[in-house]
């Protein structure tokens, strides 16, 4: 008899434990999704305008894209770009990160502070900031400047995911490295590096991601000689009204689900964001 | 006489205005099992740390094998540390955390894949070694942690509260393993504890320390019979301290505290040692002896509140007349206190005066 109540009041309780948040986390779902789904739908019209619902059904605009010239460039120079900003985001941000969890440097604070501070920054100051200096004051070629950007957009995250998975790590470990008979370089390669592998390839995974998409750096950085897709999809809109551009965005969508596939499979979500969230 | 393993000489470690370690002195006999014992921050972690390379002496120096390793890092001074969170590497196999010591020594794949089973071996976990140390218990994890120190032969093993993450009973059980495995060895121990059962039970020498000194230092049975002051005394579980009617001050274990009926014969006070009366104020049940907390007036004339342990087994016992029958709260009894049994104390800095 007790038990019965019990047990009517535990699913009662766990059903309306958080209704305002369950159906807010629903409705954000949809919200998100909807439009996506919208765009890959139409994506495989046979028609010519960017409608929904999508007039027959045609992989026609899928061939369009993939021949459009101004995507294919754009595509590699935004993998490029990402490749080259990831890669220097991590080559400066470890060494940041082991200062600030392991060093003996005072002001960590401060240095953690700074290498963060490009997540609070709107992008486009930052934008217009190196515009000026870089581009006007000092010359320096469109690439350049982007990917001084982005390297800079990327740094946090470098800083904070490898911080995440050091911070995991007992310093006990390289001293025990150490006493063995390692070099502080070796005890690095062979102890602290492994150690740190999750965070770098979740590091490596977010910034390259988040490069990719970048549009405010982009758009405000970018010359006829260097586009990146989204600037050039979002150029591309502007003047035409064709469902090309659906079919080029369903296919980033594609690319970026295997990506985070791979992901999942290799170090898992909560390893990645919970390194942001920290 | 041979030198030293290791010699601490005025060694200081300060960090900002505190002064962690107190210029110590110390000589790390060779061959023997070292244990430097003190209460929860006293300086024993930055005292091994410092012999092991991981923070170096503001002043002082430090030898070993009578060579000045001061500033000696850590790789090149040839000891092996077994740390309190063990720190075996998560990503190598047990097999490679022990041999790991040995990779940096270039030892050829062959010697070193049998000297690490040795190592194994000799912690008794020699059918282990393709697990990662995730896959093991405390216990397991502990022995390839000192496995991984012993492998690359060191001319010191250095433990800190390597015990202290055990349950009571493999707590005891690997005292004796690594008593055995330092006979087997004939390696030279230092060991960090803050358990006086584990120090007098492994040491050949003892270290006592306070507040980053160093305040006794001898072999168990020479140190526990015989406390150098008052400090060293309480730690080493004296509880009952009287002064005595010369003046000295003297410490005396509940377990030599014998309560006799209040009309008993005072032959104890024959051979030099203690006779008072007291008043029962408290009786706890331990199971195998009662904690009697008693009142009474030490020789010098001021009172002392004194605990005495009473063996259970004697309460049965009401033939045994020197022991007489259980107390209770409230009896008047008799306190002896053979002169054997009390441990004389030199006179302790002022700040401490008697409770
Ligand atoms: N890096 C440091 N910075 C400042 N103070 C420190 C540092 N390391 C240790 N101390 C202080 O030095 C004193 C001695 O520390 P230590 O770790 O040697 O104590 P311990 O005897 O090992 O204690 P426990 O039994 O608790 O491990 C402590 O008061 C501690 O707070
Ligand atoms: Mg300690």
């Amino acid at each position: 008899m007790t038990g019965q109540t019990l047990n009517q009041g535990a699913g009662r309780s766990l059903r309306l434990r958080h209704p305002v948040a369950g159906t807010l986390a629903v409705a954000g779902y949809v919200i998100m999704i909807v439009p996506i789904l919208f765009v890959v739908a139409t994506a495989f019209t046979a028609g010519s305008t960017l409608r929904f619902p999508p007039e027959g059904l045609s992989l026609k605009w899928f061939g369009e894209a993939v021949a459009y010239s101004p995507f294919t460039e754009a595509v590699v120079s935004s993998l490029e770009l990402a490749v080259l900003a990831t890669a220097l985001a991590l080559v400066l941000g470890v060494p940041v990160t082991l200062a600030i969890h392991r060093g003996r440097i005072p002001g960590k604070g401060l240095l953690e502070g700074l290498f963060l501070s490009p997540l609070v920054v709107p992008e486009l100051v930052v934008g217009l900031a190196l515009y000026q200096q870089l581009m006007i004051g000092l010359h320096l070629d469109n690439f350049t400047t982007l990917l001084l950007g982005h390297t800079a957009l990327l740094l946090p995250y470098a800083v904070r995911v490898t911080g995440a998975s050091l911070a995991l790590a007992d310093p006990a470990l390289e001293e025990a490295a150490r006493g063995l008979g390692a070099s502080p370089l070796r005890a690095f390669v062979t102890v602290t590096l492994p150690m740190l592998r999750p965070g770098l390839i979740s590091a490596g995974l977010l910034g390259f991601v988040t490069s990719f998409n970048n549009v405010p750096l982009s758009l405000l950085l970018q010359t006829r000689d260097f586009r990146t897709l989204p600037v050039t999809m979002l150029d591309y809109v502007q003047q035409s009204y064709d469902p090309m551009v659906a079919a080029a965005s369903t296919l980033v969508l594609a690319a970026t689900v295997v990506v985070a596939v791979v992901a999942e499979r290799t170090v898992g979500f909560a390893k990645i964001f919970g390194g942001i969230n920290r | 006489m041979t030198t030293p393993a290791a010699e601490l000489v005025g060694v200081s470690q300060r960090f900002g205005s505190f002064t962690a370690v107190d210029s110590i002195d110390l000589r790390i006999p060779r061959g023997r099992l070292t244990t430097l014992l003190g209460p929860s921050g006293c300086g024993k972690t930055t005292t091994l740390r410092m012999l092991a390379g991981y923070a170096s002496p503001t002043s002082g120096r430090i030898l070993i094998d009578g060579q000045d390793a001061t500033r000696t890092p850590p790789e090149k001074r040839d000891l092996g540390m077994v740390f309190q969170s063990y720190a075996l590497f998560p990503h190598l196999t047990v097999a490679d955390n022990v041999a790991y010591g040995l990779t940096m020594r270039k030892v050829p794949a062959p010697e070193r894949r049998r000297r690490a089973g040795e190592a194994l071996e000799l912690v008794g976990l020699g059918h282990l070694g393709d697990r990662r140390p995730k896959q093991l218990s405390g216990g397991q994890q502990q022995r390839v942690a000192l496995a991984r120190a012993i492998a690359i032969r060191p001319r010191l093993l250095l433990l800190d509260e390597p015990l202290s993450n055990l349950d009571a009973r493999l707590r005891v059980q690997m005292r004796a393993e690594i008593r055995r495995i330092q006979s087997e060895t004939g390696l030279t121990v230092v060991l960090v504890t803050h358990d006086q059962d584990e120090a007098l039970e492994m040491s050949d020498e003892m270290v006592l320390m306070r507040a980053g000194k160093v305040v006794q230092t001898g072999a168990p049975r020479d140190v526990f019979p015989a406390p150098a002051d008052r400090f060293v005394a309480e730690f080493l579980g004296y509880e009952n301290f009287l002064t005595l009617a010369d003046g000295r001050e003297a410490a005396v274990r509940p377990e030599h505290l014998r309560i006799v009926p209040a009309d008993a014969p005072l032959d104890g006070a024959a051979d030099g040692g203690v006779v008072l009366d007291a008043v029962v104020v408290d009786v706890a049940y331990r199971g195998v002896d009662l904690l009697v907390t008693l009142d009474a007036t030490d020789p010098a004339g001021a009172p002392v509140r004194l605990v005495a342990d009473h063996r259970a087994d004697h309460r049965s016992d009401h033939s045994d007349a020197a022991t007489g029958p259980a107390p209770s709260a409230g009896d008047r009894v008799r306190l002896l206190a053979p002169r054997a049994r009390l441990a004389l104390l030199t006179a302790e800095p002022a700040t401490e005066g008697l409770s």
